[in-house]
Parts: structure tokens; C-alpha cells; sequence
């Protein structure tokens, strides 16, 4: 292991930044992704029934 | 196919586990994977000795009564805490303590560089009731201390753990170590030589409370308060000019 | 407690506590008349007051009713009354610790009353005690009902929930005779973090089984929020407590941590716990309790995805903020202010996007206080994270931190944030669980939540004035270049803060005290709900995807 302190903080540096932006690249096609807005709709809207057992 | 249908929920549910990982884990790692390599940044201090089995029973009082909550050793790089407290802390100081006692805040005042400001006696009499000293502090009363013995009979087994985890322990010192906090806190006693011997002649040897026929833990508590700050030389030399506080105007 | 589990369930449940039994024998055994000891004895006692209950009703009838066909409640009713019992010990403890340093002899004279061992007796009481039942309760109730599935098991909710109160109860016990690791916030010794570390990882299955029961295609976003607590509670507490204890026989252990890194890992964790403890796991309240009780959905799904990733992600690297100015190296306190600014961000759009949920439902706010305790959650979320990305900044943190100003932030977030929420979560909850028609007294949940407000503000502005009145005094200069005041000068000057604190935490103490009563009137005197037709699933329509 010849990794040294610079080598890691550099490391750091660099990589941490990108691995970020693209993590939110990929949050914000999730969230706006057309097909899945049907699955938003339901999922907030779904916790208000007045519905008190399990689906079987 | 509800068969198939729930398989693939059941891989949603770890995939989302997965992705929770992913996004939390990076930051922590980031930050913390380069300290691992710090000792090529962190100053050197060659001079530096460890507790002794005195004051590691002390630094462990300290722990079990929860001093860090009102009190930090921690020394800022800011000008008015150099000039109250002394010069700031290195990471080097904090290089044997676990766990570190850095604090996060004073409702006392830090005590990283207390050692050697007070004599034993105010700190015996400032511990026992800290009003008949200082009649405005709000400290409780720490009495009990000097009405408990010290266990001496687990001290080896403390050093021994250290040793372990990478403090420059000798052997000799772990089988000493019970004798050692005896010889610290009776300073004319046979046990005394062994202390200096193992530990280098700046370790302080008194009998901390007063008396030395008996070893308390306000012996070990004030040993340790007595070499905060004086492990090493390190902070008093070639260590750049602390900082201004900043101007909240600016 | 066992009415619902079979024969066979409560046989293991037996074997299960008599294990707990052994180890407890056997750590009493090797403690002898050390700590370690002395809780060997706590652990029997805590296994032989369950056996005692699992066995007196041991050969009690078995359930004759096809269980799958109801929600798994009693666990989130135990839970419940822990959470409010542990409310009322932490508080205590915090509104005596804040009398003794304005008034420091308040004391006993013995090692266990003082402020050192009581701080964490307050610390680990409101927030694993209060905030940890608060949120096993709620997220059993949430995942059952976002999910339309019963838990995915019968006897593991109970171990997780007893579980975790015996390690909180060995956390407490053991700082009042002086075990304790002196992490802030990770005190408890090496042998009840093995524990907790066996609970967590119960909940965390019995979580993720019950989601992989659902049948709601989409996993709503409460348990998302649920899920990353639990998780990454998991990941932090095991990193920041691997340590070697002196030998099997001694509670006391040391941190394979030393110095600096054991700072940046206790702060990463510290600051962590905040995150996930006492803000996704709470959020995951928030978003499910708060549509519910304002019969309006959340007002941006998207927005709360959005959200919850920002906060997954941004948290974890703002811990050094707490080690400004310190031996830290630059380069981490520097990303660590940067990040804790950018988490602005997520947690005011989860503020915001709480409030925009009650555009529309205003009426419902003032003339409900359970609503009105969620509102007000939202709100001091909203200010309590502005001012923490303030606190981060260097300069101001040169100022604040060692400060009273910093115990002012954790408050306003504690109190203001965390217990409203989960006040107003659990008055939500109780008539529903326990189906009752109501709460015993509306009017005492109006005294409870205005005396919540008023104790949150004055303590927060006690706290406001003496931090940044301390962190002034000690920088003055005289005129002729020297510090103008001693330590004790500033000292001094705090004492009438520290009285009018300990009144704010008084008045919130109060009201909680007021918050059990009435919980324990509404499920012993408020008649129950007649079940008409129309609880029953109405939208019973298939998911999707199938």
C-alpha cells in the first residue's frame, strides 16, 4: 500500500465530487421520470384511505 | 406470476437498501480514509512520553464522571484562546488519548494546558468543594474521590490493552503498573525509583492528596490533571502564529 | 402482550428470555462487585420481570382468529407508553441537571448526582429513551399501513422493542455508577453496544420483510425515511464503538480510535446520529402523520425524493463542522462547513414542503393542536436547520462553539422539532390504536402545546443570549491589548440564563406530564369506537403492476 496522504485527499477531492453529481443526476430522472408519476399520484394520495387491515 | 410479481418487489426493497448505502457511506469515508494516513502530516514530537499508570487511572476518572461535558482540552487556533489558555493544541498532544477528550463545551474552562498552573493542594481542596476556592463556580463537589481508593489490581490489564492498540507500552511498564501508581503517589517510598526509571525524570511524583500512605482516586485524578498539557514540548515550539478572531463587522 | 402469539411462539419467546437470563447470570458472574457486575444483576431483573408476564399468561387461550387479517398493534401500544414514561424520566433528569448549574448544590453528596453523570441519564433518556420508542412505535405503524401487510413477524417486534429498552436501560443505569465511554452521545460500554448492535439488526430484517410483504407497488416515502435511519444508525454505531474491552470480567473498554481520528469519527458520528436519529427517522413521521391528520396528501411527492436523497447524501459529510479552529486538518473542516451549508437545501424544502401540504387545511390548524403541534414541528425544523448550516460557517463557529449557543441549537431542534413532532404524531395515534373515539381532553392537548411552545422559547432564548454573550466576553480586549475578562467573569454573567432555562425546561416538562395523563385517561376512559361498515377497505382495487 504506497497510498499516501495527499494521494487520498486528492482522491478525495476529485472523486467525491463527481460520484455526487451524478448520484443527483440520477435522483432527479428518478424523480422526473414520466412513468413514474402514476406511482407518485397513487403513493400520496393512498395513505388518506380509511382502510384499517391488511390487503390480502 | 404473483410469484414473480413479488420477487421483484422483494428486489426494489434491497436495491433501495443498497442505494441508502451508497449515498450515505461515501461522505464518511471520504473524510475520515485520509486520517488514517495523517502521521506523515501530523508534527513530529520525539519528546513524547506516555501516561502513566497514575495518571491513566486519573484520565480514566476523568472519563467515568463525565468531565468533558462542562470542560474541553482543546485549544483553539484563535488568539484570545492562546492568550487565556495557552499555545493551541496539536493533533500530536491527543496522538495516546481514547478516547480523545476534545469536549464540545465550557461551561468550565479547557483544561487542555491545566497541568502545572495550580499546585496539588488547590486542586485536592477545589475538587473536594470547588465554592471554597472559587466561591461563584457552579462545579459539583467532587469529596468522594478522596474518600475512594484507587483499584490498582486492573492497571496492568489496562496498560496491557493499550499496548495493543499501539501505545509504546513495555512490557516492563505493564508489569509494573500497579506498583508504578503506588511509587508515583509516594514519592519516598521504594517503589518511587521505578517510576522515573520506566516513565523519564519530568514525571511528576508527589503525594497528590496530601498523603501518602494511602492511594485515592483523587491521587490519580490530580496526577492527570497535573500532566495535561506536558506530554510533550511539542505546542510551545515552531508552530505557526494563531489567528485573529474574526471580525463579526467585516 | 402474548394474547396474539400460539403456543409454540411463546415457548420461544421463553427460550429467548432465559437466554437474556444466562448472559445476565454470566455477567454477573464475571463482574462479581464490579459495574460489570451490578449489571449482570439489571439484565436478570429486566429478563425476570418479562418471564413473569410471558408466564402468567403462558396457557392463556390461543388466538383463535386468522392473524394475517389484522395490524400487528400491540407492540406500537407498548411502545407508545414507553416513549411518554421515558419522556417524563429524561426531561426530569434534564430540568434538574439545568437547577444544578444555576444552582450547584442541588445535589446529593454522592458520586451519582453529579452533573457529569446525570447529563447523559438526560441525554440518553429524551433521546434514545423518548426518541427511539417514539420511533419503533411509529415505524411499525407506518410500514403496516403504507405497505397494507401485517409484520413480517410475531415474536421479533417485541424483541425489538424490549431489546432496545434494555440496552437504554443499561445506558442509564450504568452512568449513574460510572460506566460509561464518555463518546458524547455513544456512552454506553462495550457489552450493551454487542446488544444493541443484535436489536438493530432484528429491526432492520423484521423492516425490510414487512416491506417485502407489501402490496402497494411503490414503498411510500415515510419508510424510505425509516429505512435510511435504521440503516445508517447501524452503519455509525458500530464504527464509532469498535473497542477492546481490559479483560471479559470489566465493563471498561478502550476505543480502537485514538485522538484526532477518534474526533473526526465521534464527530461523524455525533453529527450522523442527528441526521438519521433524530431527523430522517422523524421525517419519516412527518410525512406520514401530518397528510394524514390534515386529510391532505403531501404537497410534492417529488419534492419529498428529491429531499430525502439530499439529506442521505449531504449529511455525511458535514460532521467536521463541529471541530472547527481545531487539530483537525483544514482541508476536512473546510468540506465540512461547505456541505453543511449546501444541506440547507433538502431540509427547507422538507419544511416547506410540510407547510404547503396545510395551504388549504389553516382552519384545521387553529382549531386543532394536534395538527398544530406538527405545524409548529415543521416550522422549528425550518429554524433549527438555518441555524445549524449558520453554525457551521467558520467565523461564526469561532463565536458560538463551547457556547451556550450551541446547547440553544440542539434544543430548538430537540424540543421544538423532535418532540413536537412526535407529540403530535402519538395524539394522532393513540384514539386510533386504542380505538377511541378521541383524546380524553382536547383542551389539555391545547395546555400541552402551548406550554411546549413557551418552554421551547424561553430556553432557546436563554440559551441564544448567554452563548453569544459568553463567546463575546471572552474575546474582548481591553484597550491596553489584554483580555478584559477572566473565565469566571463570564461564568459570572450566565447565571441568570441558566435560571431562566431551567424555567423553559420546566414549562416543557410540564406539559408532557400533562401529555400522559391525558394519553392514560384516553385509553382508560374514553369509550371505544363503534366499527361500522365503513372501515372497511373501500378502495380495494388491485395494484398496479399486477
Amino acid at each position: 500500500m504506497d497510498l499516501d496522504y495527499d494521494t487520498l485527499v486528492a482522491f478525495s477531492k476529485s472523486w467525491g465530487l463527481f460520484y455526487l453529481m451524478g448520484f443527483f443526476l440520477c435522483v432527479v430522472v428518478y424523480a422526473f421520470w414520466p412513468s413514474n408519476r402514476k406511482h407518485f399520484t397513487r403513493a400520496k394520495t393512498s395513505i388518506l384511505d380509511q382502510d384499517d387491515k391488511p390487503w390480502r | 406470476m404473483p410469484e414473480l410479481f413479488h420477487r421483484k418487489l422483494e428486489r426494489s426493497a434491497i436495491g433501495f437498501v443498497l442505494a441508502i448505502i451508497a449515498a450515505a457511506s461515501v461522505g464518511g469515508i471520504v473524510e475520515i480514509a485520509p486520517l488514517f494516513t495523517i502521521d506523515e502530516t501530523v508534527e513530529e514530537a520525539p519528546d513524547m512520553r506516555v501516561y502513566t499508570p497514575l495518571e491513566l487511572a486519573g484520565r480514566n476518572i476523568y472519563v467515568r464522571e463525565g468531565c468533558y461535558a462542562c470542560h474541553s482540552q482543546m485549544i483553539r487556533t484563535l488568539r484570545d484562546e492562546v492568550e487565556r489558555y495557552g499555545p493551541y493544541s496539536l493533533a500530536v498532544e491527543s496522538k495516546y488519548d481514547r478516547p480523545m477528550l476534545w469536549g464540545s463545551k465550557r461551561t468550565g474552562p479547557d483544561l487542555a494546558r491545566i497541568g502545572g498552573k495550580y499546585s496539588d493542594a488547590w486542586h485536592v481542596a477545589h475538587l473536594i468543594n470547588p465554592r471554597d476556592v472559587v466561591p461563584e463556580s457552579n462545579m459539583p463537589a467532587y469529596g468522594f474521590l478522596g474518600r475512594t481508593a484507587l483499584r490498582t489490581d486492573e492497571l496492568a490489564d489496562h496498560l496491557r490493552v493499550q499496548k495493543t492498540l499501539g501505545v509504546p507500552y513495555t512490557d516492563e511498564m505493564v508489569e509494573n503498573a500497579a506498583r508504578d501508581a503506588y511509587g508515583q503517589a509516594a514519592p519516598d517510598s521504594d517503589f518511587a525509583a521505578g517510576v522515573t526509571e520506566r516513565y523519564g525524570d519530568a514525571t511528576e511524583m508527589s503525594a497528590f492528596d496530601g498523603v501518602a500512605t494511602q492511594l485515592t482516586e483523587m491521587d490519580a485524578l490530580v496526577a492527570y490533571l497535573q500532566v495535561l498539557g506536558r506530554l510533550t514540548e511539542a505546542a510551545y515550539q515552531n508552530t505557526v502564529a494563531p489567528q485573529e478572531a474574526p471580525d463579526p463587522n467585516d | 402482550m402474548i394474547a396474539k402469539l400460539t403456543s409454540s411462539e411463546r415457548q420461544t419467546a421463553v427460550v429467548i428470555v432465559l437466554l437474556v437470563a444466562i448472559a445476565g447470570i454470566a455477567m454477573a458472574a464475571a463482574g462479581r462487585n464490579a459495574p460489570l457486575g451490578v449489571h449482570g444483576l439489571v439484565v436478570i431483573l429486566f429478563a425476570g420481570a418479562l418471564l413473569y408476564s410471558l408466564l402468567s399468561a403462558f396457557y392463556a387461550p390461543e388466538p383463535t382468529e386468522e392473524r394475517e387479517e389484522s395490524y400487528y398493534d400491540d407492540p406500537i401500544k407498548v411502545g407508545i407508553v414507553l416513549a411518554m414514561a421515558w419522556a417524563l424520566f429524561g426531561m426530569f433528569m434534564g430540568v434538574w441537571i439545568a437547577a444544578q448549574l444555576a444552582w450547584p448544590n442541588l445535589v446529593f453528596d454522592a458520586a451519582w448526582s453529579t452533573f457529569g453523570r446525570l447529563r447523559p441519564t438526560h441525554t440518553t433518556g429524551v433521546i434514545f429513551g423518548f426518541g427511539g420508542n417514539a420511533l419503533i412505535a411509529t415505524s411499525f405503524h407506518v410500514v403496516q399501513r403504507t405497505s397494507r401487510a401485517r409484520l413480517a413477524g410475531q415474536i421479533s417486534p417485541w424483541f425489538v422493542l424490549f431489546g432496545f429498552n434494555l440496552f437504554c436501560v443499561l445506558a442509564v443505569s450504568g452512568y449513574l455508577i460510572g460506566i460509561t465511554q464518555s463518546k458524547e452521545y455513544a456512552e454506553p460500554e462495550w457489552y450493551a453496544d454487542l446488544w444493541l448492535v443484535v436489536v438493530w439488526v432484528t429491526y432492520f430484517l423484521l423492516y425490510i420483510r414487512t416491506l417485502a410483504r407489501r402490496k402497494e407497488p411503490h414503498i411510500y416515502v415515510a419508510n424510505w425515511y425509516f429505512m435510511a435511519f435504521i440503516l445508517v444508525v447501524a452503519i455509525l454505531h458500530i464504527v464509532n464503538n469498535l473497542a477492546l474491552p481490559i479483560s471479559w470480567g470489566s465493563a471498561k473498554s478502550y476505543t480502537i480510535w485514538p485522538g484526532v481520528q477518534d474526533a473526526m469519527v465521534q464527530w461523524w458520528y455525533g453529527h450522523n446520529a442527528v441526521a438519521f436519529f433524530l431527523t430522517a427517522g422523524f421525517l419519516g413521521m412527518l410525512y406520514y402523520y401530518l397528510p394524514v391528520r390534515a386529510g391532505r396528501p403531501i404537497f410534492s411527492y417529488r419534492l419529498s425524493i428529491l429531499s430525502f436523497w439530499g439529506i442521505t447524501f449531504f449529511y455525511m459529510w458535514a460532521g467536521s463542522h463541529h471541530l472547527h479552529y481545531t487539530a483537525l486538518p483544514q482541508w476536512v473542516q473546510t468540506l465540512g462547513m461547505t456541505f453543511s451549508v449546501m444541506l440547507l437545501v433538502p431540509s427547507w424544502a422538507s419544511a416547506g414542503n410540510a407547510l404547503l401540504t396545510l395551504n388549504g387545511a389553516w382552519h384545521k390548524v387553529r382549531d386543532d393542536a394536534t395538527l398544530r403541534f406538527m405545524m409548529a414541528a415543521a416550522v422549528f425544523y425550518g429554524i433549527s436547520t438555518f441555524e445549524g448550516s449558520f453554525l457551521a460557517i467558520r467565523p461564526v463557529n469561532a463565536l458560538s462553539h463551547y457556547t451556550d449557543w450551541t446547547v440553544g441549537h440542539v434544543h430548538a431542534g430537540a424540543l421544538g422539532w423532535v418532540a413536537l413532532i412526535s407529540f403530535g404524531s402519538i395524539y394522532t395515534l393513540v384514539p386510533s390504536l386504542w380505538k377511541r373515539e378521541r383524546m380524553y381532553s382536547p383542551a389539555l392537548i391545547e395546555w400541552h402545546f402551548w406550554l411546549a411552545i413557551a418552554g421551547t422559547l424561553v430556553y432557546v432564548f436563554a440559551m441564544w443570549n448567554s452563548g453569544i454573550l459568553q463567546g463575546l466576553m471572552w474575546r474582548t480586549y481591553t484597550e491596553e491589548g489584554s483580555l478584559a475578562y477572566s473565565f469566571l467573569d463570564t461564568l459570572v454573567a450566565m447565571y441568570p440564563y441558566y435560571i431562566a432555562r431551567t424555567l423553559g425546561g420546566f414549562l416543557f416538562f410540564a406539559g408532557t406530564a400533562i401529555g400522559c395523563y391525558n394519553i392514560w385517561m384516553t385509553i382508560r376512559l374514553v369509550p371505544a369506537t363503534v366499527v361500522s361498515e365503513a372501515d372497511l377497505p373501500a378502495t380495494r382495487a388491485a395494484p398496479a403492476g399486477e
